[in-house]
């Protein structure tokens, strides 16, 4: 167990190193001249020269690459041309945001999904099932940019009832800082206000975040369902006299849960790939924000830091969800 | 068990509605102190005065710092500020300043000559930012302090629009920018959040992409004339102009900028809301390659210049906006009318005739940044106007480097580049410049405009100190840069920002970017 | 199947005959396609699909000719009539330029057809190759091949998309280059994997041991029996890739106006919300409804075609 974990840990990091290395072969490929754009319109070419300097910009290619790694093992993730943040720190602040989000969602999704699933399945070829069909098929189709600005113009726009944009309110003061999830921070300090503020304002992005997960969580638990329910040992069970919804609620929906189990840490790492155009219509301050634009100013080294966060934790999120697994399967072992 | 699912589901569906249906927020008044909330689109990630400006990051250095002069008004004049007096010698070249002897940094350290020559040092040497201003013309070892509140500039040559540079070279506490020097960056790393300043207000909190706090400093050594100053500004960051409006409309924010121009005129129509509408100097032009293709023939030029419909880029402001009539802005020191081109597609097809092309056949290039809505408006204008001479457009969108890139060489520069220039200080050097050879390579030097008259009065106009004498110099170049059509000669928009109605004092003033408001004289009345 | 053949060329027969003859040699291949209509008109989702599908590809090809307005789409102005309400003159109203925003959604059919083309075309090219090698070779070469494609895969296609794009720029091409670099490792994974259980198979053995050459073998036996989940896999793939070349164009890296694509339509129009909010729902339905189509089509499809993966939906 301990040398898989082991042996996982490592792809992971051979496979980040790898990634590292396709983008930076791109990058860099491509022509224009970002120094310019950092020094200011009025720059002279003296002051660009400057920043290239600083930059290391004006190195030969594999040197710059050497050094960017070599920057990676001290945890120096390079420094954004635009606003000569470093991107570790910008990531720090900035993830936090993206990470509520996410986990949010898919919570979302989990507690709205296996629930709708198990009704569907239930109730099958009903009313609420074909309901639940239909919003499963269009939930993948629905542009999430789309479906976010449609929410924003009738929950916030025309009627007044959920917040626009951003992380908190105006004059909200942020809670003290723990876990920098405004969430959880304003339980711990016992801050209501602020807490029911910061879910006010998660609840739009959270749920257009949350809308692919959740049709394909529907499906896959509804056809799992199906399956487990028809199942021998459950028409056994039925014919003791033991009562639907505890065969429901126990016998069927505890192995139905380890195919969701699975499509979790597939979700969380496209909900992380969702997050760039959610926070976009959200105003919502994470590293999705961040890397679109850094996009627009090609501003490399924050793309390139938001990509390496995301690989890392997308693998991260997949490693746990297989262990997770052999817990509730015994059959699964770990070579 | 099908209606105990039900009703459950019932009470968490109204459970979620009573938690969500919240109030609205009571602003302004935190603590007994009055806030004022500043939504904007732009983030201010280093606020450095000698490594960066933008607008909204000049916003907060206006407040944060103080310069040696200050402008304000319209039309723009220079009022003495660090500075209460100064001298200049009759070459331009030796310009000597005497300091008030009140003022002091945040921390209590009064503001002396030595921190106004570390501080033109220390922009000097960083080569950041406002750097390229003086460079050409100041030297670190012509700045001489002659006593405590004393000091002397000795120009490498002679430079009359010097005064106007030095509202934007903000004086910085060098003792509070040494102790935070990390080897030997000059204390580049701190101060991109530090502040260092003796400026109306200080900073607070800064939180990165969500929002920037400052607190009025209550014994400001100039003082606040009127006693109802906000004690503290938020700019808060909404990037998005829907939710700009909407905060406006909710009385969430005092004051928004950068709304479309059919959005402030909905919101002017919302009682407590008043929108401001003055003239900027900030010109719009399309700027025409004079050393290739078609468009190096001055027929064809003015062959566009007549074709372009101008009107069409006053209603794409909806009106808001004043047509260019010389190649310097109205407002602008020295700007004097001229015959400007206007739509007269008869003179147009006579030009096209003149440079035998008389039913045009070619395509030309209208380069642009990606993103800027304005400017992929009035391409679409040109894509129609230009059809009328049987010329071709091609939109191109580049991102701002890689539009600089092109626009810097003769030989890549495209046929049409879209330039929104704003002059940095009011003088008519800064617009004149832009024609002069030691503009080409950058981004309003794009035309490569090539006239070498133009050139000489321009570095002979530099050199006087009277200004009678200089006016009359650049009412020539005015008049020969219109003739030649380096660019089709476009509008000035006006600036527009919509206030609460209890925010009061705004002044205005062009010499400030599009967006950026001098917070000082603001007040709150109820 | 060979002898059979050389035997009935050997008999003098009609035209007719001859038709005869085929239909009934290739009777099973009939009884297949009627039982997959039959398969197809029982699922009504799909036919939904099918005809959406239908109606996009006539939209494509008529579209000029339908629209009211085609030099709205290129770049006409008129600024007298800018966001008109939707009506009778205008039937999804106009944008803040005076455009006609039916023309310019209907038009925009094409450049999403092209989009769609391009991306799932390229990645095919570049995925089906590299994973039959890696699936029929094997060895260290399908290492390679594989270890290659999950660093591809070990992060959303959406970001690698956005650094690429940040990379080399804004734009529909750069766009269209980046989400087909992110697309392919799906191909790969897709066709090794049946090539490896094919190469099992006991026909490839025997193809093997008859001594055909390996080209052969991979033309005439793994690549037409793994044609059916490629099918299906792509034309899920067309509506994904539209989906996603128009969140690019939202963001305002993707495709540049004046070109009516419908993403690039909506990042404008959100500027325009609330008052104005036909600007951004007609293009964002627009979207809705192809992805919709291309989704539902492939989702029967692989009903019939690929009966195994039956029940799971585009996981």
């Amino acid at each position: 167990m301990k040398q898989y974990i082991l042996k996982r840990l490592l792809l992971i990091v051979l496979t980040l190193f790898g990634l590292i290395t396709i983008i930076f072969v791109i990058s860099r490929v491509a022509p224009g001249d970002p120094a310019r754009l950092a020094a200011g319109p009025d720059a002279t070419e003296e002051m660009v020269e400057v920043l290239r300097k600083e930059f290391g910009l004006d190195k030969p290619l594999i040197v710059q690459y050497i050094d960017y790694i070599r920057g990676l093992v001290t945890g120096n993730l390079g420094r954004s041309l635009r606003t000569r943040h470093l991107v570790l720190d910008d990531l720090i602040q900035f993830f936090p945001a993206t990470f509520e989000l996410t986990v949010f969602s898919l919570l979302l999704a989990v507690a709205l999904g296996i629930p709708l699933g198990v009704l569907c399945a239930v109730y099958r070829d009903r009313f609420l099932d074909h309901s639940a069909r239909v919003f499963s098929v269009s939930g993948v189709a629905l542009p999430m940019f789309w479906l976010a600005l449609m929410l924003q113009l009738f929950l916030a726009l025309k009627f007044d009832f959920l917040p626009v944009g951003g992380r908190l309110g105006m004059l909200t003061e942020a809670p003290r800082s723990i876990t920098h999830l405004y969430l959880i921070d304003s339980v711990v300090t016992g801050n209501w206000s602020v807490f029911k503020d910061a879910l006010r304002h998660i609840m739009l992005p959270a749920f257009v975040l949350s809308f692919p997960a959740l049709a394909s969580i529907i499906r896959v638990n509804r056809a799992e369902m199906l399956e487990v329910l028809n199942k021998d040992y459950i028409v056994n069970a039925r014919a003791h006299g033991i009562s639907k919804v505890r065969i429901t609620g126990h016998y069927a929906l505890k192995n139905a849960l380890i195919p969701t189990t699975t499509m979790i840490g597939l979700r969380y790492g496209w909900m992380l790939g969702g997050t760039i155009l959610v926070e976009t219509v959200f105003d919502w301050p994470g590293t999705g924000l961040y890397a679109v634009q850094g996009a627009v100013f090609s501003d490399f080294q924050p793309i390139m830091g938001v990509a390496l966060l995301v690989g890392l934790n997308f693998m991260l999120a997949n490693l746990i969800i297989d262990l997770i697994y052999g817990v509730l399967d015994p059959r699964v072992r770990y070579e | 068990m099908k209606s105990r699912l039900w009703k459950l589901m019932l009470v968490a569906l109204i459970g979620g509605i009573l938690i969500f249906s919240g109030t609205a927020q009571a602003l302004e008044v935190r603590d007994g102190k009055k806030i004022l909330v500043f939504g904007g689109r732009q983030p201010a990630p280093n606020i450095d005065p000698s490594q960066y400006y933008d607008w909204s990051t000049r916003m907060l250095q206006q407040s944060l710092y103080d310069a040696l002069l200050k402008y304000v008004e319209s039309p723009p004049k220079i009022v003495p500020w660090l500075a209460e007096k100064w001298e200049v010698s009759p070459d331009a070249k030796v310009w000597t300043f005497h300091l008030v002897k009140n003022a002091k940094f945040h921390n209590g350290d009064p503001v002396t000559a030595e921190a106004v020559k570390f501080s033109f040092d220390r922009t000097l040497s960083i080569k950041k930012g406002p750097a390229w201003m003086l460079l050409d013309v100041l030297d670190p070892s012509g700045i001489k302090v002659i006593d405590d509140y004393t000091i002397q500039f000795t120009l490498s040559k002679p430079y009359a629009p010097f005064v106007a540079v030095l509202p934007w070279w903000y004086i910085m506490n060098p003792k509070v920018v040494k102790a935070h020097e990390k080897g030997n960056d000059q204390g580049q790393e701190w101060m991109k959040d530090g502040d260092a300043g003796s400026g109306p207000f200080k900073k607070k909190r800064w939180e990165h992409g969500v929002l920037y706090e400052m607190e009025a400093v209550a014994d400001y050594w100039r003082g606040w004339e009127n006693p109802n100053h906000p004690d503290g500004i938020i700019y808060r960051l909404i990037r998005e102009s829907s939710s700009q409006r909407i905060a406006i409309q909710k009385g969430q924010c005092d004051i928004v900028e950068g709304l479309s121009p059919e959005d402030y005129d909905v919101v002017a129509k919302y009682p407590g809301i008043y929108v401001t509408n003055d003239p900027g100097l900030t010109t719009f032009g399309v700027k025409m390659s004079n050393q290739k293709g078609y468009t190096k023939d001055v027929n064809i030029r003015k062959a566009i210049s007549y074709a372009f419909d101008y009107d069409s880029l006053i209603k794409i402001y909806n009106g808001n906006a004043i047509l260019e009539d010389s190649p310097f802005p109205i407002g602008l020191k020295g700007h004097v009318p001229t015959d400007i081109y206007r739509q007269d597609l008869k003179k147009a097809k006579e030009y096209m005739e003149k440079a035998g092309h008389p039913d045009g056949g070619f395509e030309l290039e209208y380069v642009y940044v990606q993103g800027l809505e304005e400017e992929r408006k009035i391409g679409l204008v040109l894509i129609d106007n230009l059809s009328k001479l049987g010329i071709k457009v091609k939109m191109v969108p580049l991102t701002w480097p890689n539009m600089v890139a092109r626009g810097s060489k003769a030989e890549t520069s495209p046929d049409m580049m879209a330039v929104f220039v704003t002059p940095i200080f009011n003088d008519p050097d800064v617009v004149a410049y832009q024609y002069h050879k030691g503009s080409w390579g950058k981004y309003y030097g794009s035309a490569h405009y090539n006239n070498a008259d133009v050139w000489e009065l321009t570095d002979k106009a530099r050199t006087i100190s009277n200004w009678e004498e200089r006016a009359k110099i650049y009412e020539k170049i005015q008049q020969v840069i219109k003739d030649d059509a380096p660019e089709i000669f476009g509008m000035q928009y006006n600036r527009r920002w919509a206030f609460r109605d209890h925010v009061k004092g705004f002044v205005f003033c062009p010499m400030r970017f599009t967006g950026e408001v001098d917070l000082y004289p603001l007040y709150i009345e109820k | 199947m060979g002898e059979r053949n050389a035997t009935t060329e050997a008999q003098p027969v009609g035209a007719l005959g001859a038709w005869a003859q085929w239909k009934e040699e290739h009777e099973s291949l009939f009884r297949d396609i009627r039982l997959s209509f039959y398969l197809f008109s029982k699922s009504p989702l799909s036919v939904i699909g099918m005809v959406i599908v239908g109606i996009f590809f006539l939209i494509t090809l008529a579209g000029p000719l339908i629209v009211p307005f085609p030099e709205d789409a290129t770049g006409a102005v008129h600024m007298a009539q800018k966001l008109r309400y939707p009506g009778s003159g205008f039937w999804f109203g106009t944008d803040e330029m005076g455009r006609d925003i039916f023309t310019r959604v209907i038009l925009g059919t094409r450049i999403s057809l092209r989009i769609g083309l391009i991306i799932v075309g390229v990645a095919m090219g570049i995925g089906v190759p590299l994973g039959i090698t890696a699936g029929f070779v094997g060895g260290w070469l399908n290492e390679v091949i594989m270890r290659i494609t999950d660093i591809f895969l070990s992060i959303p296609g959406l970001v690698l998309a956005l650094a690429i794009i940040g990379a080399l720029g804004p734009g529909i091409t750069n766009s269209m280059i980046a989400l087909s670099l992110v697309w392919w490792p799906g191909y790969v994974r897709l066709v090794q994997g049946k090539t490896l259980s094919l190469k099992e198979e006991s026909f490839i053995e025997a193809a093997r041991s008859v001594g055909a050459s390996k080209a052969r073998i991979i033309f005439f036996h793994i690549l037409p029996n793994c044609t059916s989940p490629i099918i299906v896999k792509a034309s899920m793939d067309m509506g994904m890739a539209i989906l996603a070349a128009a969140g690019l164009g939202f963001i305002g890296v993707g495709a540049q106006p004046p070109s009516p694509e419908w993403g690039a339509m909506i990042s404008i129009a959100r500027n325009y919300l609330p008052n104005w909010w036909w600007y951004a729902m007609f293009p964002g339905l627009a979207i809705f409804i192809t992805v919709l189509g291309f989704n539902l089509l492939g989702d029967g499809l692989r009903d019939i075609l690929d009966p195994q993966s039956r029940g799971y939906y585009r996981e």
